[in-house]
């Protein structure tokens, strides 16, 4: 076994050697060792063709699932070590996620939307919903508290989504497709948004297609075939 | 119900004929055999404090004024059979007086209401009338004995003598007599009532003029109230087992909807459980959530069929003309019976979903 370089303490998140195997007729890798280091406070953007792996490198460091192979470190923790009920409290408290299809609760306003991961982090009625009108404010979305996802427009609602990322204050901001489903200004204003987020020090993980939205980022991580194919370090301020 | 049939009652023994091997209700297929030397003898016996020979009296009709209502007929009771605190208004008849005592709804027959001291005029079988003052009124319409039967008829009430018609000649005596189909004997007490029913049944089967007036195929049936009350408890537990049993398969009926319900409700949030999950819901959380919305359903299904209960039963009672009865801690059954059901039946559904894979279900459409 090839030697892993230890995560730097300064990692949000750390793979290492990381290998997911699924067993359809045949073993298949979908990922086949792959070594990536996400400091905190950094801007990271994976593309890749559909089927190279991206789902499962997000599922991984969303904690949503565990390797076969290799270590996977989120917030100083190896997953390995821990139990499915302590993978899911750290997930709760270390990984904020947001998606292409935004994935609100249907029938909470967009306040207990944002106040959700607290319910379950545990957290007082009156601190998470103080918490929520606060996040909801830093979005630009202090005056739709009380709507539902319905009657919101896209936009508003991937910054409830945002907002909601944000609740539990992640190690990591895991962002897969985020303007998959939105035309091209809301696109600008939500990239805008973690351009900012980014910019207050939180860590972003951005899965997309598009070379334009991942080029907001600082570095672009090109996956082919379950492998890094390479790292492509951009001019942080070439987007502005 | 089985209220109605107890109290002072315990020292009575029913007393009648019946066809060999029936089981009916208290005085069916009874025949006209007690004579009154038979009721004499009877009356003599060791532990008994009175006999009371039961018949009826045939009628067509009763008048009071120009007012004329149809009646079949009235019950005859060889010796007052009311204690005062049954009589809401006057006294008992007196045996060989033009008497009589009415129960409420008969004496609300007439379009004015008939009081203590009012005559009214009897029209017998044959078209003979007979002119009766009502001295008694009773304080309710239930029945007074238990050959009536429940529910609340107009009744008549008429002393044996002069009214009771039925006469043989008793093969004792040699005389024309009385005979009645029914008598009550009562005992000193609750205690003398059993040795009571024994001497009334020896009595009667060796040395009676009912005896010998007693057709081959029939025999004498003497009934504590007790056991009378044994009879339609068993009835009325029966009749509970069938209502339980029905009860049962209901629960079970719905059980099976909340299951159902619940794996709908559990398949078309799928998402919903995938978008908890990724903000840090615990299988643990997950399984709460959706135990909680069964034991919900249960516990408002349970309360709505309570209530519907509570309305059904005081309609049912009304229809029947028995009194309402809420049964609370039938009602605090149903409820906890409902958190139960619920808990059962959301314990899979429930368990489906804190199972679910967030992965598949983020990804579920």
């Amino acid at each position: 076994m090839t030697a892993v370089p230890e995560a730097s303490v300064e990692s949000a998140v750390s793979l290492q050697a990381v290998r997911k195997r699924y067993d359809r007729g045949e073993p298949v890798f979908a990922l086949d060792g792959v070594t990536l280091d996400l400091p905190r406070g950094s801007y990271t953007a994976v593309m890749g063709p559909s089927g190279s792996g991206k789902s499962t490198l997000m599922n991984l460091v969303g904690l949503l699932d565990t390797p076969t192979d290799g270590r996977v470190v989120v917030d100083g923790r190896d997953v390995a070590t821990l139990s499915g009920a302590d993978r899911t409290a750290l997930r709760g408290e270390a990984v904020g996620f947001v998606f292409q299809t935004f994935n609100l609760m249907p029938r909470l306003t967009a306040l207990d939307n944002v106040a959700l991961p607290m319910v379950f982090a545990g957290v007082a009625r009156a601190n998470r919903e103080a918490r929520a009108t606060a996040l909801l404010g830093g979005v630009g979305l202090g005056d739709r508290l009380d709507h539902l996802p319905n009657e919101l427009s896209g936009g508003q609602r991937q910054r409830v989504a945002i907002a909601r990322a944000l609740a539990n204050d992640p190690t990591i901001l895991l962002a897969d497709e985020p303007t998959g489903n939105l035309d091209s200004k809301t696109s600008a204003d939500v990239l805008a948004l973690f351009d900012e987020l980014n910019a207050e020090g939180n860590t972003v993980l951005l899965v997309t297609h598009e070379r334009d939205v991942a080029e907001h980022a600082e570095r672009i991580v090109h996956i082919l075939d379950g492998r890094l194919e390479r790292v492509e370090e951009l001019d942080t301020v070439s987007h502005i | 119900m089985v209220g109605d049939l107890g109290g002072e009652g315990a020292s009575n023994v029913n007393v009648w004929s019946a066809p060999t091997g029936t089981a009916g209700p208290p005085g069916a297929g009874a025949q006209p055999v007690f004579t009154t030397s038979d009721v004499d003898e009877l009356d003599r016996l060791a532990g008994v404090r009175e006999v009371v020979p039961r018949g009826s009296a045939p009628l067509s009709a009763v008048r009071s004024g120009d007012d004329t209502v149809a009646l079949q007929q009235a019950t005859t009771y060889g010796r007052p059979y009311f204690a005062s605190e049954d009589l809401r208004d006057g006294r008992a008849f007196r045996q060989g007086a033009n008497e009589t005592v009415l129960n409420p709804t008969a004496a609300a027959l007439f379009e004015e209401n008939v009081s203590v001291g009012d005559t009214l005029t009897l029209t017998l079988e044959d078209g003979r009338q007979a002119e009766v003052r009502v001295v008694g009124i009773l304080d309710t319409s239930g029945a007074q004995d238990p050959f009536e039967g429940f529910g609340e008829g107009p009744r008549v009430y008429l002393p044996a003598d002069p009214y009771y018609e039925r006469v043989v000649t008793a093969p004792g005596s040699g005389e024309r007599e009385r005979a009645y189909p029914a008598a009550f004997v009562i005992a000193d007490g609750p205690e003398a009532v059993d040795g009571v029913r024994e001497r009334t049944l020896d009595y009667l089967r060796d040395e009676s003029d009912a005896a010998s007036l007693l057709a081959p195929n029939a025999e004498f049936v003497a009934q504590t109230n007790e056991e009378l009350l044994d009879q339609v408890r068993d009835i009325l537990d029966t009749l509970t087992a069938f209502v339980t049993g029905v009860a049962v398969i209901s629960l079970v009926v719905g059980a099976i909807g909340i299951a159902n319900i619940m794996l709908v409700s559990v398949t078309e949030r799928t998402r919903e459980i995938g978008i908890m999950k990724a903000v840090g819901a615990s299988d643990r959380d997950v399984l709460g959530l959706f135990l909680v919305e069964a034991v919900v359903l249960g516990v408002v299904g349970a309360l709505f069929g309570t209530l519907v209960g509570f309305g059904a039963g005081y309609l049912g009672t009304r229809f029947v003309g028995l009194p309402y009865v809420v049964p609370w801690e039938w009602a605090v059954v149903a409820v906890v019976v409902g958190v139960l059901v619920g808990v059962v039946a959301g314990l899979y559904p429930a368990w489906n979903a804190a199972r679910t894979d967030p992965i598949d279900a983020l990804r579920y459409e």
